[in-house]
Order: C-alpha cells, then sequence, then structure tokens
C-alpha cells in the first residue's frame, strides 16, 4: 500500500470517496459493473456519506506473527461493516484494537478525526457486543443495560428513562429483574446488544454476533439485529467468520486473511467479482482453471485451458500479454448441464464429461462431472421437479456450457 | 524504547523457539507477554512482600543462627559478627551439623531414618485407602457424591488435637476397642495399642486421609472412560487396564496426594507425642525438645535446616505439579 | 475394585457401598464415641456410668477455657480476613498478570507454607520475631498480633489455592465487558469480579478461619507466656491424661464444626439446584421460542 492513497483515504471528504483507495490489491480486470440488482445493497460509500473510522497502517505484532498488517479502512457513517475472515486471521485482534484491548504495534485509528490508539477502553465511545454476550452474571437485565449509564454518573431518572428505551428496542421489557443464567441464548444477545447500545455509542462493535446461537435461531436473529441497528443508527463493524452472516447482514464486507484485506466491497461485488483466487474460493464454492491467454481484442478474449477441448471465450478485452497465464473462475450455479448437447455455444464455453457424484442437498443438487481430461467440475441445479425426472443421474454422460459472461479472469 | 534491546529479547526468544517443545511452549508465553501495569504491580508487590518478610527471611535467619552455638544469654545463641578493637570477626560454627551426623548415640540419624520411614509408609497406606475411596466417591451419582463428599471431609473442619484425643480414647488399654475385642472373645487381655508405631500410623492415616482423597477424588472425575473401555475393547485385563489406563490418567491426583501426606508427615509432632511411645523418636519431635527442654536454639536449628534439605526434592516435585495444574487451566 | 472401576452396576455398585461405609466407620467411630462420653457422669473418661451433662457445666465455668476461646476467635477473625485479601490478591496475580520478574518465587512462596512441617515453620518465625524484636516491640512481646502475623502467612497459602481456582473460571470477556462500558479497573474488580468470586471468598475465609482456630505447633513455637490459644490449652491438658471436661469441649467443638459444614454444604446444594432448575426453564423457553421462530419464519 503505497502512501500517497493512504493519505487520499484519510482526507476522503464527503463529496469525494474514494473506495478504490482502498483496496489494498488492484481488483482483475473485467468488464462486470455492479449494477443495480436485487442483493446488491445500496452502499453508503456510493451515497456519499462521511467517514466515521478511519484505520491507517494499522499493525499489531504478537512477537515475531503480524495479526494485523499494515491495514487501511475507511468506514463510513451509518454502515454495517463486517471483518470476514477465517480463525487466525486477524479479525478478532482488529476488533480488540478498536475497542481498545489490544494496543497496536503501529499505525492510527481515527474516530471521528480523533486518534484514539491511546485512550483506554473505558473512556472509548465505542461499544461492544461480545461473542459469548459477557453479560455481568451477578446483576438482572435492567442492572447490566444500565452498567454503562451509571459510569456516566447520569441521573437515576435519566438512566431509567434510557433503559426502558432499550428494552423496548430489543422487547425484553417483561425479563427486566432475570439474570442471565435465566435467559435463553437469543434473550441474552438482544440484552448484551441494549446494553451496548444503552450509552450511544458512535461505534458499534459485534464479535461474531451470532456465534453462540444455534442455526435456527441465527437466521431469524440476523434480520432482527439489522433491524434494530437501523432503526437506532449507529455505524458498526462486525466480526465474523460466517459469509451467509456477513453477506446478509453488512452493506460492505472485508475479506481478510493472514491479517490483511484481501477485498473490500458489498456482497454481491464480492460474489460476483472476486478479485483474486482467495475470494473467490473463500466465498462460496467455485470452480477455478488455470489457463493461459490466447489472444485478446476489444470485444473477445480468447483463453486456452489444458481442461477443455475446445477454448474458453470472454466478451471483453483483458489487460494482458498474450501467453500470459491467468484462472478463470465459475461458479457452479452458472454452469449448466444438460442431456443433450447445447446447440447455441458454437464450440466455444462448453464441454462434455461423466457424472461422478450427486450431492443431494434438498433445495439444490451438485452434479460432479468427470470431464475428458480428468478434470472435475461442479455444477448445481435446483430440484424444481419433484421426481427428477429428466435430471441426469449417476454414469450419465452430460455435456456442460456456460455463458461469457459467467467467466470471471483473475490474475491473482 | 530501546529498540536493540527489545530485538536482543525477541532474537534470544526466536532461539528458544527453536529449542525443545517445553521450552518453546514457555517462548510462546513470551512472546505473548503484556506489559504489567503499575496497578498490578501493587498488586503483586503486597502479597510478595509479606511472604518475603514472613517466609522467606525466618529460613535465612534460620540458617544463620544454625551456624551459632548456644550461650547463656538473650537471645540464646552466639551472636555471628561481633566487632571487637575495630575489627569485624566472623564466626560460623558448623558444629551443629557435625553434631547431628557424627552423635555418638545416632539419635538424630536415627530419628531422620525412623521419620523417613514414618513418613513413606502412611503416604502408602494413605495412597492404598484412599484410591479406592476417591474412586467410589467419583462414582457416585452426583446427589449422592454431594453428600458422601461432605461427610468425608467433615471430620477435617474439626480441631486435629480432638481428633488425636478421641483416638487416645479408643487405643487405651481399657479404651473402646479392647472393650469389645475382649467383649466378643477375640482376645483375652487387652492389647497395648497406645504408644506404638501402630497408634502413630493410625493417628497420621486419620489425620491425612483427606489430603490424598481430594486430589486423587478431583483427577478421577477428570478421567476419560472412554479409553479404560478402549483398553478391555482390546483386550486388557482389569489388572493391566488400571496399572496402564487409569493410573497414569491419575498421576497428578497421586503426586499431589503423595506429596501433601508425605511432607507435613515427615515433620510431624503432635501425632506422635500423643500417640507414640518411646520409640517413635521422630524429628519433629527432637526439635521440639532441642527448642523446649534444651533450650539449644542453635542445634534445633540446624535440625530443622536438614530436614529442609531432605524435603527439597518433595516440595519441588509438589510445586512442579501445582504449577503443571495452574498452567493447564 | 479393580473389576469395577468401569462398570456402573451390580458387583461395582456394592464394592462402592462397602468402601464408602468402611471410610465412614473409620472417620466416624472416635468422634462418635467421643461426644457419647462428654455425657458421662463419671470422672473415668471410659467407663459409663450415667448421662449427665456436668462436664459442660464445668466447661463453661472454666475461665481459662473461656479466656483462650477468645483469644483463639479474635485471632481467627482477624487471620482469616487478611489472608482473603492477600490471597485475592495472589490469586489474581497467578490468574491475570501470569507472567513477571520474580513469578516462579512468587509460586513458591504462595505454596510451600501449605506442606511446610510445622515444627520447621514455627521455628522459622520465631527466630525471626526474636531479631525483629529488637527493633519492632509488636513482635517483642509475642502477643496476639505476632500470631496473627504467623497465621495469616499460612491461611493465605490456603485461600490463594481456594480462591484461585474459582479465578482460573471467570470470563474474561465480561471483564472486557465492563471495561468497554466505561468501567475503570477498580470498579471492574469491585463490581464485576468479586461478586463473581464471593462463594471462593467464603469458602477461603473459612478454610482459614479453621485453620488459624486449629493451629497447634506454629502458635506453641511463638506465642509468648501470656499467650495460650485453644488448641495450646487442649494439648498441655491431654498431655496430663485424659479428661471428661476436655470430651465436652471437644464434643462442642466437633457440634459447632459439624453443623458449620452443614449449612455451608446446604447453601451450596440449594444454590446449584436453583441455577440448574432456572437453567432447565431458560432452555425450555428457548426451544419454545425457536419453535414460534421457525412458524414465524414459514408465516412472515
Amino acid at each position: 500500500m503505497e502512501a500517497s492513497q493512504r493519505t487520499d483515504a484519510a482526507a476522503a471528504k464527503p463529496q469525494d470517496p474514494s473506495p478504490a483507495a482502498k483496496e489494498p490489491k488492484p481488483a482483475a480486470k473485467n468488464t462486470h459493473r455492479p449494477g443495480d440488482l436485487p442483493g446488491q445493497k445500496a452502499s453508503p460509500v456510493e451515497q456519499h456519506k462521511k467517514p466515521i473510522l478511519e484505520i491507517s497502517d494499522l499493525t499489531k505484532k504478537f512477537g515475531d506473527f503480524s495479526a494485523v498488517n499494515g491495514v487501511d479502512l475507511t468506514v463510513y457513517e451509518g454502515e454495517i461493516f463486517a471483518l470476514l475472515g477465517s480463525s487466525g486471521c486477524g479479525k478478532s485482534t482488529l476488533l480488540r484494537m478498536l475497542a481498545g484491548f489490544e494496543t497496536p504495534t503501529s499505525g492510527s485509528i481515527l474516530l471521528e478525526g480523533r486518534n484514539i490508539v491511546d485512550i483506554p477502553p473505558y473512556k472509548r465511545t465505542i461499544n461492544m457486543m461480545f461473542q459469548s454476550y459477557a453479560l455481568f452474571p451477578n446483576m438482572n437485565v435492567r442492572q447490566n443495560i444500565a452498567f454503562g449509564l451509571k459510569q456516566e454518573h447520569l441521573k437515576k431518572s435519566v438512566i431509567d428513562e434510557r433503559v426502558d428505551k432499550m428494552l423496548k428496542l430489543v422487547h425484553m421489557e417483561s425479563f427486566v429483574d432475570r439474570k442471565p443464567y435465566q435467559l435463553s441464548g437469543g434473550q441474552r444477545q438482544r440484552v448484551a446488544l441494549a446494553r451496548s447500545l444503552a450509552k450511544e455509542p458512535r461505534l458499534l462493535l459485534l464479535d461474531e454476533p451470532m456465534g453462540a446461537l444455534d442455526k435456527k435461531l441465527r437466521e431469524q436473529m440476523r434480520l432482527e439485529l439489522v433491524d434494530i441497528i437501523n432503526t437506532v443508527g449507529v455505524t458498526c463493524i462486525m466480526v465474523t467468520h460466517d459469509q451467509e452472516e456477513a453477506m446478509t447482514m453488512a452493506d460492505r464486507i472485508a475479506i481478510m486473511d493472514r491479517g490483511e484485506f484481501v477485498q473490500i466491497g458489498g456482497p454481491r461485488e464480492i460474489y460476483e467479482n472476486p478479485n483474486c483466487r482467495f475470494s473467490a474460493e473463500f466465498i462460496g464454492s467455485v470452480n477455478l482453471f488455470d489457463c493461459t491467454l490466447i489472444s485478446s481484442d476489444q470485444k473477445h478474449s480468447l483463453i486456452h485451458t489444458d481442461d477443455f477441448p475446445s477454448p474458453i471465450e470472454l466478451g471483453h478485452d483483458l489487460d494482458l500479454a498474450d501467453g500470459m497465464p491467468l484462472t478463470i473462475a465459475l461458479r457452479p450455479e452458472k454452469v449448466y448441464i444438460s442431456k443433450v448437447p447445447d446447440e447455441e455455444t458454437g464450440g466455444s464455453n462448453c464441454c462434455e464429461g461423466d457424472v461422478e457424484n450427486i450431492a443431494y442437498l434438498g433445495d439444490i443438487s451438485i452434479y460432479y462431472v468427470r470431464l475428458p481430461s480428468g478434470r472435475l467440475v461442479a455444477s448445481t441445479l435446483p430440484n424444481v421437479d419433484r421426481f427428477k425426472t429428466g435430471l441426469p443421474i449417476w454414469d450419465d454422460h452430460v455435456y456442460l456450457s456456460w455463458d461469457p459472461e459467467s467467466c470471471i479472469a483473475l490474475t491473482i | 524504547m530501546p529498540i536493540s534491546a527489545l530485538n536482543a529479547t525477541q532474537a534470544l526468544i526466536r532461539r528458544k523457539l527453536n529449542a525443545g517443545p517445553r521450552r518453546r511452549r514457555k517462548a510462546e508465553l513470551l512472546l505473548t507477554r503484556r506489559e504489567v501495569t503499575w496497578r498490578e504491580r501493587l498488586v503483586i508487590l503486597v502479597p510478595y512482600l509479606w511472604m518475603i518478610l514472613f517466609f522467606l527471611m525466618p529460613f535465612l535467619i534460620i540458617f544463620k543462627i544454625s551456624l551459632s552455638v548456644t550461650e547463656i544469654a538473650i537471645p540464646p545463641y552466639s551472636p555471628i559478627v561481633t566487632f571487637e578493637d575495630g575489627a569485624m570477626q566472623i564466626i560460623l560454627h558448623l558444629e551443629n551439623y557435625t553434631f547431628i551426623f557424627t552423635d555418638e548415640d545416632g539419635t538424630y540419624m536415627k530419628s531422620y531414618l525412623k521419620s523417613l520411614e514414618v513418613a513413606s509408609f502412611s503416604t502408602l497406606l494413605c495412597l492404598f485407602i484412599g484410591y479406592p475411596i476417591a474412586w467410589a466417591l467419583s462414582k457416585c451419582r452426583p446427589a449422592t457424591r454431594n453428600i458422601m463428599f461432605m461427610l468425608l471431609i467433615m471430620p477435617s473442619w474439626t480441631s486435629f488435637v480432638v481428633r488425636i484425643y478421641a483416638w487416645m480414647a479408643l487405643l487405651k488399654k481399657d479404651g473402646l476397642i479392647n472393650d469389645v475385642l475382649m467383649a466378643l472373645g477375640i482376645i483375652d487381655s487387652p492389647i497395648h495399642m497406645l504408644q506404638t508405631d501402630f497408634a502413630v500410623y493410625v493417628g497420621i492415616v486419620y489425620c491425612y486421609l483427606p489430603y490424598m482423597v481430594l486430589p486423587l477424588f478431583t483427577a478421577l472425575l477428570k478421567v476419560d472412560y472412554t479409553l479404560i473401555e478402549a483398553a478391555y475393547d482390546l483386550g486388557a485385563r482389569p489388572v493391566k487396564t488400571f496399572f496402564s489406563v487409569l493410573v497414569p490418567q491419575t498421576r497428578s491426583g497421586i503426586i499431589a496426594g503423595s506429596m501433601l501426606v508425605f511432607i507435613p508427615a515427615l515433620g510431624e509432632y503432635v501425632i506422635p507425642e500423643l500417640l507414640g511411645g518411646k520409640g517413635s523418636i521422630l524429628i519433629g519431635r527432637i526439635l521440639w525438645q532441642e527448642f523446649f527442654n534444651n533450650r539449644d536454639w542453635p542445634l534445633a536449628s540446624a535440625v530443622a535446616i536438614v530436614m529442609l534439605t531432605i524435603l527439597a526434592i518433595p516440595i519441588v516435585i509438589f510445586f512442579k505439579s501445582q504449577r503443571k495444574k495452574a498452567e493447564a487451566a | 475394585m479393580m473389576k469395577g472401576f468401569l462398570k456402573h452396576h451390580g458387583a461395582s455398585n456394592i464394592a462402592k457401598a462397602v468402601i464408602l461405609l468402611l471410610a465412614l466407620i473409620f472417620l466416624y467411630t472416635p468422634i462418635m464415641t467421643l461426644v457419647v462420653y462428654s455425657f458421662n457422669e463419671s470422672k473415668m473418661v471410659t467407663i459409663w456410668t450415667t448421662f449427665s451433662l456436668h462436664w459442660y457445666n464445668v466447661l463453661v465455668h472454666d475461665s481459662a477455657i473461656i479466656s483462650a476461646l477468645c483469644m483463639s476467635l479474635t485471632i481467627a477473625v482477624m487471620a482469616a480476613s487478611a489472608s482473603v485479601i492477600i490471597g485475592t490478591m495472589a490469586a489474581f496475580v497467578m490468574v491475570r498478570v501470569r507472567q513477571f520478574a520474580g513469578e516462579s518465587a512468587f509460586m513458591l512462596f504462595m505454596t510451600a507454607p501449605m506442606v511446610l512441617p510445622e515444627v520447621i515453620t514455627g521455628l522459622a518465625l520465631l527466630l525471626l520475631y526474636v531479631t525483629l524484636g529488637d527493633f519492632i516491640p509488636v513482635f517483642a512481646d509475642r502477643g496476639i498480633i505476632a500470631i496473627w502475623v504467623a497465621h495469616v502467612t499460612f491461611c493465605s497459602a490456603y485461600a490463594t489455592v481456594v480462591i484461585r481456582s474459582r479465578f482460573i473460571e471467570l470470563d474474561t470477556s465480561v471483564e472486557e465487558a465492563a471495561k468497554d462500558l466505561g468501567a475503570g479497573p477498580l470498579k471492574v474488580f469491585f463490581a464485576i469480579m468479586l461478586p463473581s468470586l464471593m462463594p471462593a471468598e467464603v469458602a477461603a475465609f473459612l478454610l482459614s478461619f479453621t485453620m488459624s482456630m486449629d493451629d497447634l505447633v506454629i502458635t506453641s513455637f511463638i506465642a509468648g507466656p501470656e499467650s495460650t490459644t485453644l488448641p495450646m490449652l487442649i494439648f498441655s491438658s491431654i498431655r496430663r491424661g485424659l479428661s471428661p471436661e476436655i470430651n465436652a469441649l471437644a464434643a462442642i467443638i466437633i457440634f459447632v464444626a459439624s453443623i458449620g459444614t452443614f449449612i455451608g454444604w446446604l447453601s451450596m446444594v440449594r444454590k446449584q439446584k436453583r441455577i440448574a432448575a432456572d437453567v432447565a426453564k431458560a432452555q425450555a423457553e428457548a426451544k419454545r421460542e425457536r419453535e414460534s421462530s421457525m412458524l414465524g419464519g414459514l408465516r412472515g
């Protein structure tokens, strides 16, 4: 990351947001531009909101090991931002630095323009909802929510009023006298949320917000949590290892790996336009093919891969010298599978093979097709037909095809 | 911030990381170590200073006094450092130690050996009696276990002297045990039990048994019984399984329990004094006599220092097992 | 036992019952005999005549015993209070600070007093007091303060062990949450950690109290001629021979200790039961919540 880009990001004014400057790695060239498609959330970035949190060149080392390595990030007012990554990628360390539980080795964290690195956690206007919820076991629901307000030495009437407001917000009015162990997981989460919102923080941190809930409850609580956060209008940074959670809840997502950001963008952008192999493989499943570029003109690119007999054809140019290696990523749901050859393809963007395995998942099935080259390709089909007439079965010889627009060319 | 010092430390830690697995773990801990705040320093200081002043210091003083000789004075021992005509004299007497080892009657050596014998044998007794109890307790249903646990612990909350006193009444010539045995016709005349080694063993086992049962019980609760099933499944006999699966898994409990019995038993004074006879001259009694009856403080100190030397190894073993437990948590 | 350490039923159950029964007989016979004979009228300790409370009457009018008891109680309360404070600090250091210069020595100092033979500790402390007595008069007359210091030294080691085992279970994120909500370090300790530590603090207090009440050897070494604690009095009396008065005293001690243990145990079991019931209730609610959420999800 160059210094000039950093200062750009730090100095980004409300009318001049520069999302490109925040991306640590240049995105691979392709023509897919995110449009107003369903699932593409209206990013506050595009709505010209003002930045609330600016992190620059933030590093945390534990001895030789860099948990967070020179990270830059700008979060805008009112957005829900997700840090997504597998365990040990540094996302929790980053969050704990924001909360003040870890001291950065170097770099700065600006909250509304003020560097908060040296401010202890109990003086920051940032509140956190912990993964285990960390409710105070010796206090009841009301006392838990009031705890933060009491530290500010507010008047009792003010505290009571605010606590009542919070209880109403999370629908916990009838549980005020319960102790944490008398609550269910979902109720605990609501109390934890109310407690962290009671002080009206400038920034709310969520550490694996659904981590302590079981699967069924999770799906319901996700939407409820987003609702509450939107009602309050607080800016929110969440940490999660669950991509589904990040995709449904967040306006923007940062994928983290080994202490660095791999890609930052809206859920749709990240899924449809991954900028590297790691992103493509991390979110959803993907078929990746090692290829070389045969030729590229303004409207077409021809790509060779050992896996298919015919070349892959793209509907746009690639900023790459002929003969250079690249990776083509193809999502399984974008690979059409058919028992009869597709007439329209005209020789490119198709191949044939035998069904080797079928994973039946209920709503969809994943077909693993073995190509003559030995390569296994995954393709998914929705199980719309109740008695699966006409769907391929084991050992069927099938024809695979895809649209040129479905291929994503990756250079890293 | 002295960067070079930091780099040097890190280089050292890196080198340690390349060392064996145990050292490696220590080095890893060092790496994640954070700065100790001044508040924490204050919290460390209070117990630390207390223990240095009232635990470490006394032992230094004991050692110092063991190197002087008894005198009719207040305090009743010779000073080590004297000033005479502007010259400082340091006189270290080793007589006490040579006396302990070369005494003609061999009283001291004999009593050290006797103490070792009694302590070791009582430890084994406690282990053999305590292991089944701990096992039975750990296998009870939780509700029963709670009650049994309380019942087993309750006697040790009553006074130590009272418990010894109770045994004196039982073991006497006209005590309850002899009465019952005579009434049943098992014996014709009362057995002499009080003031024998037997009585000492009974007393030690009775008083120290809870210290053995507790750590064993904690260890047995954590045992993974599927390993025993696996051992059976693979054809190991019960006895073999016991020694090759259960004993290793409860090793920490066995060590902690044994040390908790052995170390204090070695210096036990009250039990041999009240229950033991003339033959039960254990080192605790010798020390007491030298101090209270003969008022020979330097010799008593030397006796204590030798005893501490003997105990150094068991104390280190105990300390290490405690630390392991703390680190595992 | 060898055969039965796996199975829950049959022979193993019988073995279990027999072992525990034998253990209880071994532990309780001496104590029970003692209590029974304390109600004996005769001056002879071992020959039963008639039931009487005579020796209890003698006991309560024995001013030496009463004053020794008062002294022991005073020291025990003071020693237990101080031990709990030092124990809490030491446990905090061991669990939360963990690594600092001289940490091994710290650990050794906090564990060794538990196992060291009492004769050594007693002698060592006495020699310290004699040395310190030249400068500090409190140690020279070896009264109640000197005994208190000695008792705190070994009781705090026990207190540390008890409090530490609870300290380890504390959830650090709860403390972080309190900090996050604006509580400073002291506030975090007193408002958040201490309430959770309370059961251990009480247990540590009771253990230290008992240890202090019970100590004979160390106290005998350091106590000056004017200071006699209850165990010292009992010991010197026993050395002179068995006495029914001591039986009565012992019976009272046993009674008080048993009642104390029983109440402590009962309150612990009650609390466990209450928590278990509440947790079960919350789980049932959670199940209902989940079911309704599924329905709601389908309807909505």
